[in-house]
């Protein structure tokens, strides 16, 4: 047990002091404070009358602080108190150089914790990793939903549109289910120290464009590089030293909903990690991969440590194994497999190397996504088999509202997806948008605000199913401009908002979301998670009430939606996609092209 | 600390903003002061994420990347 002395050397009491003072106590250390705004002589005297082991001061106060803090110590080491005496400071005014150069033994500048303050006070370094360290644990978004419907008319037709979709599908596959079989294959070989090359070659024959290519002959594609061991070297020791410092305390408070994710995808390899780790160290609850664009349209992954020029980072086994180990264990690891011609395969690698979540849509991918809906439904279907045999959850991503689609048939879509999974025995979250989308604008319904429309389409998912809800993706996506301070604040709002109707996660964006000029930068990283923490901290349990037209905005959404899956039973999920009831080209919605023609029968080779 | 020691461009991520309140007639003035800034410097690849003009002047936000994704990184990266 240590003696304390705390003295605040402004006017007014620095409320950080008083609570060192209490987290002292509760740690079982005597304790002194002073009044306010004592000179410098009455506090060395009391130190010297207490016979105390440490002498802590703060100031808030900016003006003068040198020629305080120079005072204090010329009198302490006057009266042999400084040989003694464990002398430390801290506040708002300080700067740890600006201590350490009036021979303090310890200054801490803002945002010191009352930990720091206690390991000081112990005589011990401050170790986030041991006694000091935040807890983290990793948290199951599906947690204790049943997926029971509330609304039974659209229960049974889902019903129907899954048995029609599960006749349809059964016989059905595609290279990409192919390939997926094959990437198991060689895994389990590598893993048992057998040869490929066989199961490579065949692989090889499925693939088109860059990856064909690369099985051929080994090329890669101009734009892309691998990685070198040495960078990866100077990587691990950055990791290290940002893992040296522990998980940092919960975005949320004390594990309340929503959890926060954010996405990367900058191309390179190096730099993703160095910014997940930042993302981390900002209290992001998880990341999410983002994959370039025209790996989409490709048939088949490459394969290494692989760094693209260009937004997207490469898929490939040993990607997401150097990502997946750099996380701490508690971060989720989301990797998005919901479009393009590879979305068996993605699964299966997420969940052979320890990804948490992935995503899955076959309306998005097919109407909005550019892949062909019948070849997207074969391959999702096989996703989201893989899915629930890795236990993985999916959300249900409905950016087709982005195209114009409106939120009913987005809606309706993501609805036909889940069941879909559900019957497979997967575990899907509903993602729908909180945006200021194209049918927001031109039907009014964000005229007065953001809140409603959002909100009503949580209360009408929220009135369909009991399922997790996780917003995205960005929330508030449309509503960013190129302005830090705005970008930050619609963001944050939009998480609060997502916090106070009890949704589950969001997805957050960069306050360099409507910056087209160049890739994001990790300042403007930092700077979101800085505004969601604050919005969160702002609201916490406090609701965000909404006006009478949202419970009105979500009648009419369930009412649409009935309508849509009311058409699809009487054509089916995979035709109604391409006749347009899951969005059409007058909504901004169009069948995609990729992979068209390439589902076949089991019973045919597809080699 | 000998500050003439210190490499703060090497122990950058990726890029440097800076940001200020140009007096200025118009955006075109604003934008055309930020880049001087920045290329006078001594940044190469440099632009303008935000401005804004009202009245006296703009808000500016300019950005000079040190690092582009692909191309290099401060971890020994090269071009791709």
């Amino acid at each position: 047990m240590k003696k304390v002395l705390l003295a605040p050397i402004d006017p007014v009491h620095d409320v950080g002091l008083k609570m060192i003072n209490r987290g002292l106590k509760e740690a079982g250390h005597e304790t002194i404070l002073l009044p306010p705004d004592l000179p410098p002589e009455e506090i060395v005297e009391a130190a010297l009358r207490e016979n105390v082991d440490c002498v802590l001061l703060s100031r808030t106060l900016g003006y003068d602080v040198a020629e305080h803090t120079a005072r204090f110590v010329d009198l302490a080491e006057a009266a042999g108190l400084r040989e003694k005496v464990l002398l430390g400071i801290g506040g708002m005014a300080i700067r740890p150089e600006l201590g350490a150069e009036m021979g303090f033994d310890g200054a801490f500048g803002p945002g010191t914790t009352v930990a720091q303050a206690l390991a000081f006070v112990e005589g011990r370094p401050f170790s986030e990793v041991a006694g000091d360290a935040v807890k983290r644990s990793r948290p199951d978004l599906t947690a204790g939903y049943t997926y029971e419907y509330k609304n039974t008319k659209i229960q049974a037709l889902l019903d129907q549109i899954v048995d029609q979709f599960m006749t349809w599908a059964a016989d059905r596959t595609s290279p990409a289910v192919e390939r997926a079989a094959l990437r198991k294959a060689m895994l389990d070989a590598k893993k048992n120290g057998e040869d490929v090359s066989q199961l490579r070659q065949a692989y090889g024959k499925l693939c088109t464009g860059a990856s064909a290519a690369f099985y051929a002959t080994g090329a890669l594609p101009d734009v892309v590089r691998e990685v070198t061991q040495s960078e990866l070297e100077q990587l691990w020791k950055y990791c290290a030293q940002a893992d040296s410092k522990g998980p940092s305390p919960d975005i949320r408070r004390g594990g309340a909903k929503p959890l926060v994710f954010t996405q990367y995808g900058t191309g390179c390899l190096v730099t993703d990690i160095a910014h997940v780790k930042l993302l981390e160290a900002w209290a992001a609850d998880g990341v999410v991969h983002f994959d370039p664009s025209w790996g989409a349209r490709t048939e088949g992954f490459m394969e290494g440590v692989l760094s693209h020029r260009g937004d997207g980072t490469i898929i490939t086994a040993e990607n997401l194994f150097h990502i997946g180990h750099s996380l701490f264990a508690h971060t989720l690891f989301q990797v998005r497999a919901h479009r393009g011609l590879n979305t068996p395969e993605t699964v299966l690698l997420a969940g052979e190397l320890g990804a948490h979540l992935t995503k899955i849509n076959i309306a998005y991918g097919s109407l909005a996504g550019g892949t062909d809906p019948e070849r997207l439904a074969i391959d999702a279907f096989e996703a989201m088999r893989l899915a629930a045999q890795y236990g993985l959850p999916y959300d249900v991503v409905t950016n087709e509202e982005l195209a114009g689609v409106p939120a009913h048939k987005a809606f309706a879509g993501m609805l036909a997806t889940l069941a879909i999974g559900r019957r497979l025995g997967g575990r899907p979250i509903l993602q729908p948008l909180f945006c200021k989308g194209p049918e927001a604008l031109i039907r009014g319904l964000m005229d007065d605000n953001y809140v409603d429309f959002n909100a009503a389409k949580v209360i009408a998912l929220r009135s369909i199913i009991d399922a997790p809800i996780w917003p995205g993706a960005p929330v508030g996506f449309m509503t960013h401009t190129e302005d830090r301070v705005q970008s930050a604040l619609t963001t944050s709002l939009h998480a609060a908002l997502g916090a106070a109707v009890g949704v589950d996660a969001v997805s957050i964006a960069s306050t360099d979301e409507a910056y087209s000029g160049g890739p994001i930068v990790s300042g403007s990283r930092v700077d979101t998670l800085r505004g969601v923490k604050e919005a969160l901290r702002f609201f916490g349990h406090a609701k965000i009430t909404p006006t009478a037209a949202a419970e009105t905005m979500a009648n009419e959404l369930v009412d649409k939606i009935v309508t849509v899956l009311t058409q699809a039973t009487e054509t089916g999920f995979v035709a109604g996609l391409y006749q347009g009831i899951f969005g059409n080209p007058d909504d901004g919605a169009y069948p995609g092209r990729a992979g068209k023609g390439s589902v076949t029968r089991r019973t045919e080779c597809v080699r | 600390m000998e500050d003439g020691k210190l490499k703060p461009l090497s122990a950058m991520l990726d890029g440097l903003d800076i940001e200020t309140f140009f007096m200025c007639r118009d955006e075109a003035e604003g934008r055309n002061l930020m880049l001087a800034l920045l290329t006078q410097l001594g940044f190469a690849d440099v632009d303008i994420v935000f401005i804004e003009h009202r009245g006296p002047g703009a808000r500016v936000r300019g950005r000079a990347y040190l690092h582009r994704p692909g191309v290099s990184h401060p971890f020994g990266g090269q071009s791709a």
